[in-house]
């Protein structure tokens, strides 16, 4: 199942720099000539991946040295989270990877609510798997859109968000926001669903592989997509693992590692799907393994569909008061509602002591979260793992023996979020 | 000079800004009028037939820079889309250079590591320039008030329209836009004429 | 069972909710992940954070901690006294978080500590991906990483003085009226 990788040959053969591993340096037999070019692909730039700063060494038209530098968007989420309680907290993480939001506010409730060891409600899980789901299928939309634009393939653009269009409609139909949606809570769903929600997710969900369809037909044999993806930018199995990728970029390097397979959360065990893996680990199969996973996404979400559609009437957040806000109505009647509702929006609620750190299957790889626990409102501490962090360390890797053309085709199949990597 | 009678006051909208006639028609002058000098409207906003056709073709073609940050950017991007078209205000060439642009929507938080490039590049932009700041993140900070975001881009840069929300929906942004192109049009000056740059 | 104990430098072990941590000592933590590579077969690492814990415990827990399950009377929490979480044995935690790729995801946490001022052995000859993750602890912490090849700041302006995760570094921003913050 897992590509079980011979460790003492871990760097022979490996592609990492060996001085830096993320840190492309110059050829020795370069290193004094005069036709070696530096130039900054600065914060701004015109592809639309957000503030990555390059500063590419150019001989010719050869890459021969690269380094990025991060922190142009750096946030400090960490610090403004531990002094905000738990429930004023769910709002920053989705932040942080600004396109596919709902996975990192997933995470970070998960976290919490297994410190404090709740059982949330199936409807909730259900939904909360759907809603991730279709945030997938966003994510690697905006990804297929903004790729193939900088590498020309303009028409893509805009196809991909006609689609991303719709699914924004699902999200503002379910929780009243198109993005940042803040619909996961400690406990399950803010809000119930409401009733016209399943008919159009069906329409979307129906949809949804002709879509794919056209997209296929316009970049999946195309000649002028093949000759710019295939074989660039490689990054072996070895030295993905090496280098910490997961999620597409390590399925597309040969090594068949899922998450939600292999470390189920949510009810990812008892949805059928299948999980994409390509050998040869260049942009052409980051291409096809994001392609084949919206397939496998919309999958998911026609399953999710059935089962939600049996749960009308059932809760939708645990039955935890000293956790979970009151409804509403219940304040006008009863005194310890009130009582509830003032300490858990004041001070908020406390969870135990401890650390723990969860992970789950985001659309750019594995996203964590380790949260430390004092036994107080407040986090003592959390840390978001990254996956974009991660995957931006393989630019050094990725881009020996490119050319700058190629440059744009291997940061943009990275997908990294700048959000996600600056934190 | 005799001051006995009161002067009408004229308002904006006397010079054909749209907007604040559609919203609230009997409200008093806004501060914004006040800060123009409500006496000195009639010679700041008083514009001859040939500026008045160099303001209509500069606002039909108000390019903007391509400056997303974060996840105001992803807006920002899905009003260039086919639903909330802007191609239809002719807005749909982003400049990637600054020397090429004039409008500059700042979409998203600015770290203070990234405020230099945001000054440079605004610097970069020749006149006239606009400054939209998109979002709570780029109008004050939003809801990160820490060490390393910036409180509110216009601490570094005149900014002519502030776009709450987060993220602002496609169609706020447009109708900020839009408020731009029509103050443009009335003849209100760029936020720089105004309020001075900060060195 | 995987035995911990055979990890180079094993101090301690405690199970937490999701995953084993393992404490390590310090100066030999390169050693420990070396094994935990080659020996248990956590071929990747995916996560170095580094914790601050200044402070920790100085304001005491008291009354009711939430679960799903409402009040055990088995377990009466803290009876409304003053409840001190337990205390670390130095100022800085070092956590590894290490996965298996196999079957089961097999994941554990070795962790070391360090006070102000002491250098960590850096694991980037072993798994190259901590190279940025050590530099961000370098820049958020200011935890030095003995052997690291590049340790610069990453996330913050090169020229920027203190290390902003600390617990005795302010948040920063502007004094907003009305809020809990200040």
């Amino acid at each position: 199942m897992a590509t079980v990788v011979d460790k003492t040959q871990i760097y022979e053969g490996t592609r990492i720099p060996e001085r830096v591993p993320t840190i492309l340096d110059l050829p020795p037999e370069l290193r004094d000539s005069e036709d070696v070019l530096q130039v900054n692909f600065g914060p701004n730039h015109p592809s639309t991946h957000g503030v990555l700063r390059l500063i590419v060494d150019l001989h010719g038209e050869e890459v021969v040295g690269a380094s990025a530098v991060i922190g142009y968007l750096h946030t400090g989420f960490e610090k403004t989270m531990e002094s905000k309680t738990y429930w004023k907290c769910v709002t920053y993480p989705e932040r942080i990877d600004y396109v596919g939001y709902q996975n990192n506010e997933l995470v970070f409730v998960l976290a919490v609510e297994q410190l404090l060891e709740m059982n949330v409600p199936m409807k909730a899980t259900w939904m909360r798997m759907l809603l991730c789901e279709l945030n997938r299928i966003h994510s690697h939309l905006i990804y297929l859109g903004t790729s193939a634009l900088e590498l020309g393939a303009i028409s893509m653009f805009w196809y991909c968000f006609r689609e991303r269009e719709t699914i924004l409609d699902l999200f503002e139909l379910v929780t009243g926001q198109r993005m940042h949606t803040r619909y996961f809570q400690v406990g399950g769903l803010a809000e119930d669903i409401p009733s016209g929600f399943y008919p159009e997710c069906r329409k979307f969900v129906e949809w949804m592989p002709h879509a794919l369809d056209d997209y296929r037909g316009l970049l999946d044999k195309n000649q002028i997509w093949l000759e710019r993806t295939v074989g660039v930018g490689k990054l072996s199995a070895a030295d993905a693992i090496a280098l910490g990728q997961t999620g597409p970029n390590l399925r597309a390097s040969g090594v068949d590692w899922d998450l939600r397979r292999d470390q189920p959360y949510l009810h990812y065990d008892q949805v059928d799907f299948r999980v994409p893996v390509y050998p040869n680990g260049d942009v052409y199969d980051r291409y096809r393994v994001r392609m084949d996973e919206m397939l496998e996404s919309n999958r998911i979400v026609r399953q999710c569909l059935d089962r939600l559609e049996r749960m009308e009437g059932m809760p939708w957040i645990a039955d935890d008061r000293k956790v979970v806000l009151p409804p509403r109505e219940e304040l006008h009647t009863s005194m310890e509602s009130l009582i509830h509702h003032f300490k858990i929006v004041t001070e908020g609620f406390r969870v135990p002591a401890g650390e723990i750190y969860v992970a789950i299957e985001s659309p750019r790889g594995e996203s964590g979260c380790y949260l430390v626990s004092d036994g107080g409102p407040k986090p003592w501490r959390v840390h978001f793992r990254a996956p974009s962090f991660v995957a931006l360390e393989a630019t050094a890797t990725c881009l020996r023996d490119t050319y700058v053309a190629d440059l744009i085709a291997v940061v943009g199949s990275l997908d990294a979020v700048m959000g996600d990597t600056d934190r | 000079m005799a001051d006995d009678e009161p002067k009408p006051v004229t308002r904006l909208r006397d010079y054909g800004l749209q907007s604040e006639r559609l919203l609230w028609p009997t409200k008093g002058p806004s501060q914004f009028e006040e800060s123009l000098g409500v006496d000195e409207l009639e010679r700041a906003l008083g514009l001859t037939t040939l500026e008045k056709a160099v303001r209509w073709a500069q606002t039909k073609s108000m390019w903007p820079d391509t400056f997303g940050l974060a996840c105001c950017a992803i807006e920002m991007m899905s009003i260039v889309s086919s639903r909330y078209d802007l191609a239809r205000f002719g807005m749909e060439a982003f400049r990637s250079s600054p020397r090429q642009a004039d409008l500059l929507i700042v979409s998203g938080r600015v770290a203070h590591k990234m405020a230099e490039p945001l000054r440079q590049i605004y610097d970069q932009m020749l006149e006239p320039k606009w400054v939209i700041a998109m979002g709570v993140c780029a109008s004050s900070g939003g809801m990160f008030n820490n060490y390393t975001i910036l409180q509110g881009v216009d601490r570094i840069v005149p900014v002519d329209i502030y776009i709450p929300f987060c993220p602002p929906r496609p169609e706020a942004l447009m109708e900020g836009i839009i408020r731009l192109h029509e103050a443009h049009l009335a003849g209100i000056p760029p936020a720089y004429e105004r309020n001075g740059v900060a060195t | 069972m995987t035995q911990w104990s055979d990890l180079p430098g094993y101090v301690s072990e405690r199970a937490s909710a999701d995953m084993a941590t393992v404490t390590i000592e310090r100066e030999r933590i390169r050693e420990a992940c070396e094994y935990a590579r080659d020996g248990l077969g956590f071929d990747m690492c995916v996560d170095v954070v580094a914790t601050d814990y200044l402070e920790w415990g100085g304001k005491g827990v008291s009354g009711y901690i939430g679960t799903a399950t409402g009040r055990d009377l088995n377990k009466p929490m803290t009876e409304g006294l003053q409840v001190l979480p337990e205390t670390k044995p130095k100022r800085f935690s070092i956590s590894y978080h290490l996965l298996g790729l196999r079957q089961g995801a097999p994941r554990v946490r070795l962790q070391c500590w360090a006070e102000d001022g002491e250098s960590v052995p850096s694991v980037v000859s072993v798994w190259p991906t901590c190279d940025w993750h050590e530099r961000e602890t370098f820049d958020l912490m200011g935890i030095v990483f003995d052997g690291h090849p590049n340790l610069e700041r990453l996330l913050m302006p090169e020229d920027w003085e203190g290390h902003p995760l600390r617990k005795d570094y302010p948040l920063g921003g502007e004094p907003v009226r009305f809020s809990d913050a200040e």
